[in-house]
């Protein structure tokens, strides 16, 4: 427990050179993202008892959001790394967003307590969704600039790594805007009873907030 | 087949198409196997873009869930076939407009070009498979499927065009600087280079950068009409691959549509891509 938290501390600071192995970054990105997915997961209706069940499901659900969406998004940041020839470097871009990886989960941990607070002081099943919409985006800010610190080396080395470091923000996002909708619920629909998946159709991101825009603002209705 | 793979890892990396290599104006690549590569690179390929119609058909009536593998299987099937096609229709006038103007590649040496740009474009596009399928299994929207793919395509035959591009130049490049090598060495022979002036304060601390194949090479003496040939021919490329995979529809598969391995003549791609963001939006 002390050794994890030494680790963080040793990912977060700016001055230490990245010296965490691999393996301990990811188990870093499974147990911080468990926790802040097992924290997530809590919020119930008040007329309602506790999901305990959905909380689980949501600690094994954020470790695998970051983990899958890395390795959809890894293979064509490969080639394209190989095309740019940059592939003699791509051990240490790995090192880099796995790090990054990591980062965001201590960050997002850490900003559990907050969601707890909100949690006691809300009923509003929208809200809380929202909220936790918000610490995900600051997770993710403060993400980016450690990747772009991780990735200093290597730009200072080659010019060529901050065209790809932001090839891969593009791709990761994309994927993971709709790997975030797949594995819904990870906060339990009052509505609904507790599922590790969402019954019925998985849909696209895209074209959900699309129609949203489309209903909100009275420009058009949804074609499907 | 091992052979074939490292071939293609030499081309991605570049060291297919570094100067010294291109000096006898050829590409030190071995086609056969390269070929065998692309096709199951393509068949990947095919098989990620063919997962929607698996998925659809499991969800919309499980009954007809075979046209699902079916749609998957003639998937794979197709796009090698798109692409041998594609390029069986636009080689041989690359090959007559290049031997008009002059050009100094041979056939086999355009030939081992054109596969390696191809090998680019399936690499890409291969690299992209999972995540096509990843949004092929979840996701509903057949316009949206539509769309995804078109863009994955254009950045696949984009770096692969791109690479033949840069490529050329290069061959050319290396070309002229071996004449103008040649000539020099009947006058004068070259001083040894200077290892220490190069790096006074040692050896750097890592390997010096090398350059991608997508890099652009300052070429001056590059034959224009040649670079004008080949550019066109990139847009004509770009054209009849589009086209040809309208003709060879459907690779996704309409989920509406009882499966077929071909549909039947009408329209064009640009309308159906034009219909599809009309849909979407």
């Amino acid at each position: 427990m002390t050794a994890l938290l030494t680790h963080a501390d040793r990912l977060l600071r700016p001055t230490t050179r990245l010296t965490l192995s691999g393996r301990t970054l990811v188990a870093m990105v499974v147990l911080f993202g468990a926790f802040y997915g097992a924290l997530m997961g809590l919020y119930f209706d008040p007329g309602e008892s506790p999901r305990w069940l959905q909380s689980v499901y949501s600690a094994t659900k954020v470790p695998m959001l970051l983990l899958v969406t890395f390795a959809l998004a890894l293979p064509s940041f490969y080639v394209l790394n190989t095309l740019l020839g940059l592939a003699g470097d791509f051990r240490e871009v790995l090192r880099a967003l796995v790090a990054t990886q990591a980062g965001l989960t201590v960050v997002l941990a850490s900003l559990a307590p907050f969601t707890m607070l909100f949690y006691a002081s809300t009923t509003d099943y929208n809200s809380a969704i929202l909220f936790n919409a918000l610490m995900f985006a600051t997770a993710s800010l403060a993400g980016q600039q450690l990747l772009k610190r991780f990735y200093a080396p290597l730009i200072a080395r080659d010019a060529r790594h901050r065209k790809m470091v932001r090839v891969w923000i593009v791709v990761y996002a994309f994927v993971g805007i709709q790997m975030g909708w797949v594995l819904r619920p990870f906060i339990g629909d009052p509505a609904k009873p507790t599922a590790y998946f969402r019954e019925g159709a998985w849909g696209n991101a895209y074209i959900e907030v699309w129609d949203k825009v489309l209903t909100t603002t009275g420009l058009g209705t949804p074609r499907r | 087949m091992i052979r074939g793979i490292k071939a293609l890892d030499r081309v991605l990396r570049g060291e297919a198409t570094r100067l010294p290599s291109l000096k006898s104006g050829d590409l030190d690549i071995p086609a056969g196997s390269l070929c065998v590569v692309l096709v199951i690179l393509g068949m990947v390929t095919g098989a990620c873009t063919g997962v929607f119609a698996v998925i659809t058909r499991y969800h919309d009536d499980p009954g007809q869930a075979i046209m699902g593998w079916e749609q998957l299987l003639a998937s794979t099937l197709k796009v090698p076939m798109l692409f041998c096609f594609t390029l069986a229709v636009t080689f041989p006038s690359l090959y007559v407009f290049n031997a008009l103007v002059g050009s100094r590649l041979n056939v086999r040496a355009m030939f081992r070009l054109v596969i390696a740009a191809l090998c680019v474009m399936m690499a890409v596009l291969a690299s992209l498979g999972p995540i096509i399928a990843f949004f092929a299994a979840s996701t509903t929207s057949y316009p949206f499927m539509k769309l995804l793919n078109v863009v994955a395509y254009a950045i696949g035959g984009s770096l692969g065009l791109s690479f033949l591009l840069q490529t050329l130049h290069r061959l050319s490049a290396a070309q002229f600087e071996e004449e103008l090598a040649a000539s020099r060495a009947a006058e004068t022979p070259p001083p040894p280079p200077d290892v220490s002036q190069q790096y006074p304060e040692g050896p750097p601390p890592y390997p010096a950068a090398q350059p991608g194949p997508l890099q652009r090479h300052k070429a001056p003496h590059f034959d224009p009409r040649v670079k004008v040939i080949f550019r066109i021919w990139v847009i004509v490329f770009g054209l009849v691959g589009a086209q040809m995979s309208w003709v060879l529809r459907p690779f996704i598969g309409d989920p509406h549509k009882p499966f077929t391995f071909l549909r039947d003549r009408e329209s064009h791609f640009f309308e159906a891509v034009l219909d599809a963001v009309k849909r979407l939006f």
